[in-house]
C-alpha cells in the first residue's frame, strides 16, 4: 500500500499518515493481524522524523485501530461490532456531528448528505484504489 | 608490475569518472534535482557530455605527458612510485573541479527558469517495499569470521614455527618488504585487522538495510527498481569483498607460518587477481545499478513532483538531514552510498574500524 504525504500541506504530517492508514484498512489493503513497518523503517523510507511516525502510531492505538506490542511492533487489531455508547462510537458520533453541522450551515440538503454517504461507502468498499 | 597496476587503475578511474553522469538517477544532474520533464533538457545533456569529454581529455593529456617523461628515461624507482600515485589523484581532482563547475551551472539554470516551482511536492513510500528487499542476511557476513578464528587458532598452534621477523607489508613484487619483531600479538595482528574489516562489512550491511528505501512520487516503479537493485548489489559486492579480503589475508598469514608454501609467481598473481576481481566487480555493480529502471522514468508528473531535497545536500555531495533516521543514503554523484552527516552513528561506523586498524598497526 502506498502512503503519500504532502509536507507543505496545512494538515500535519502525522495526521496525513494516520488518515491514510485508516483509509487503507477500510479499503482492505491492510487486514487485521498485519503488522505495520517499524517506526524507524517507516520514517526512513518516507523521509520524515521518527517522532512523526511514532505520534501517528500512538494516535491509531488510542483510537483502538492498532495495538503496539513491545518488540513485535504495531499490529492491526481485529474489529468486532462497535457498541453503541462505547467511547470509540461516541467519538465518531461527535466527529460526524461537526462535519454534518458544517454541511448544513453551508446549505447541504439531507438527501445530498445521504447520497454523499452512500457514495463514500461504495468507494471505500469496492474501489481498491 | 607497478606500471601494469598503475595503467589498469588509471584507465579504470578515467572510465568510471566519465560514466558517472550517465549512471546516476536521471532526475539528479550534477547533484541537483531536476523535474522529470527537464531530465532530457538538451542543455543538461550538453553539460554531461562536456564533463565526460573534459575528463577524457585530461586523462589522455596526463597519460601522454607521462609516456614522454618515461621514454626520456629519467625515471628512478622512487619518482615512478610518486608519479603513479599522483596521476590518479590529479585526475580525480580535475573531475571534482569539473563537477563543481557543472553543479553551479545546473543550479543556476534551475533557479533562473524556476524549475519545480509552483508544483505540489510529495513524499511517498510503499508499505510492501521492504518485503521485496533482497539484501543478504547478516549471518552470511559472519561466515568469513569463522575462517579468521580458524586462522588465529592455526597460528597459535604453529607459533614455534613462525619466523622471528613477522612480515607486515608486501611490495608490488608480491614479496614482504617490511617486518616486525615476533611476539604473540604481532603474530596474529593481521588476522585481527581482517576480523575488524569483516565486522565492518557486517555492520555496514545491517545499517544499509535499516536505511530508507527512497521512492519517487512520480516515477515510483523506476525508483523502486533502482533502490532495490542498488541495495541488493551493494550487499553482494560487500560480501564478495569480504570473501576476497578473507582469502588474501589467509594466504598471507599461511605464507608467514609456512614460508615456502607458494611460489613467487603465485605471490605475484594472487594480489593482482584480487585487484582485478574487485575492479571488475565494481564495474558490474555500477552498470547494473545505473541501468536498473533507467527506461521506466516517466516524463509526465504535471502539477506534482518529488519533494525537493536540494536543501539537505551541501554542494550536491554531502547529505545533512536531521529528520531522516537513515545512516546511509544513495549518492547523488556516483554509484553507491554516502553518509547522512547529521547522524553521528554514521561517523562511528565509518571511522571506527579505520581507527581500530590504525591502533593495531601502531602496537604491532
Amino acid at each position: 500500500m502506498i502512503i503519500q504525504i504532502e509536507p507543505q500541506s496545512d494538515v500535519a504530517i502525522y495526521k496525513q499518515i494516520t488518515n491514510q492508514l485508516i483509509e487503507g484498512i477500510a479499503r482492505g489493503h491492510l487486514r487485521h493481524g498485519d503488522s505495520l513497518p517499524s517506526v524507524r523503517a517507516f520514517a526512513a523510507d518516507l523521509g520524515v522524523n521518527m517522532h512523526t511516525v511514532n505520534k501517528s502510531y500512538h494516535e491509531l492505538e488510542k483510537r483502538g485501530i492498532i495495538k503496539i506490542v513491545p518488540k513485535s511492533g504495531a499490529v492491526i487489531e481485529a474489529q468486532t461490532k462497535l457498541l453503541q455508547g462505547s467511547p470509540h462510537a461516541k467519538r465518531i458520533q461527535h466527529e460526524l456531528k461537526t462535519v454534518i453541522a458544517e454541511a448544513l450551515v453551508l446549505g447541504m440538503k439531507t438527501e445530498q448528505l445521504e447520497q454523499e454517504l452512500a457514495m463514500i461507502m461504495e468507494d471505500l468498499k469496492h474501489n481498491k484504489q | 608490475m607497478t606500471v601494469t597496476i598503475f595503467l589498469i587503475l588509471y584507465f579504470f578511474i578515467t572510465l568510471v569518472e566519465m560514466a558517472i553522469p550517465y549512471l546516476v538517477k536521471p532526475t539528479i544532474v550534477f547533484g541537483v534535482s531536476v523535474p522529470e520533464k527537464k531530465m532530457r533538457d538538451p542543455r543538461l545533456l550538453k553539460f554531461k557530455r562536456r564533463y565526460s569529454l573534459t575528463v577524457l581529455a585530461t586523462s589522455l593529456v596526463l597519460f601522454i605527458g607521462l609516456l614522454v617523461w618515461g621514454i626520456q628515461g629519467n625515471s628512478t624507482e622512487e619518482t615512478l612510485i610518486l608519479i603513479t600515485t599522483a596521476a590518479p589523484f590529479a585526475l580525480l581532482f580535475v573531475s571534482l573541479a569539473c563537477y563543481v563547475y557543472f553543479h553551479a551551472k545546473t543550479t543556476q539554470l534551475k533557479r533562473e527558469e524556476k524549475w519545480g516551482e509552483g508544483v505540489k511536492q510529495l513524499q511517498i513510500t510503499d508499505l510492501s517495499v521492504r518485503s521485496r528487499d533482497e539484501m543478504l542476511p547478516w549471518y552470511l557476513f559472519a561466515l568469513p569470521m569463522l575462517v579468521t578464528l580458524g586462522i588465529i587458532a592455526y597460528t597459535i598452534v604453529h607459533y614455534q614455527q613462525l619466523p622471528n621477523q613477522i612480515p607486515t607489508h608486501w611490495g608490488p613484487n608480491g614479496q614482504p618488504d617490511a617486518f616486525t619483531e615476533k611476539n604473540p600479538f604481532s603474530a596474529i595482528s593481521s588476522p585481527i585487522m581482517l576480523f575488524i574489516m569483516q565486522v565492518m562489512f557486517l555492520v555496514i550491511n545491517e545499517t544499509t538495510k535499516r536505511s530508507g528505501i527512497k521512492l519517487s512520487a512520480t516515477s515510483t516503479e523506476a525508483s523502486r527498481v533502482r533502490q532495490l537493485t542498488l541495495r541488493k548489489y551493494t550487499s553482494w559486492f560487500m560480501f564478495l569483498t569480504s570473501i576476497l579480503i578473507t582469502m588474501l589475508f589467509s594466504f598471507l598469514q599461511l605464507m608467514t607460518v609456512h614460508e615456502n608454501l607458494l611460489s613467487e609467481v603465485m605471490m605475484l598473481l594472487i594480489p593482482f587477481a584480487f585487484l582485478l576481481i574487485l575492479l571488475l566487480g565494481s564495474i558490474v555493480f555500477a552498470v547494473k545499478v545505473g541501468k536498473a529502471g533507467a527506461d521506466k522514468w516517466v516524463q509526465s508528473g504535471d502539477g506534482v513532483g518529488d519533494f525537493d531535497e536540494d536543501q539537505y545536500w551541501k554542494g550536491g555531495l554531502f547529505y545533512f538531514n536531521k529528520n531522516d533516521p537513515s545512516i546511509f543514503v544513495e549518492k547523488r554523484f556516483g554509484v553507491g552510498w554516502t553518509l547522512n552527516f547529521a547522524n553521528p552513528i554514521g561517523y562511528f561506523i565509518t571511522f571506527g574500524p579505520i581507527l581500530l586498524i590504525l591502533i593495531v598497526t601502531y602496537f604491532t
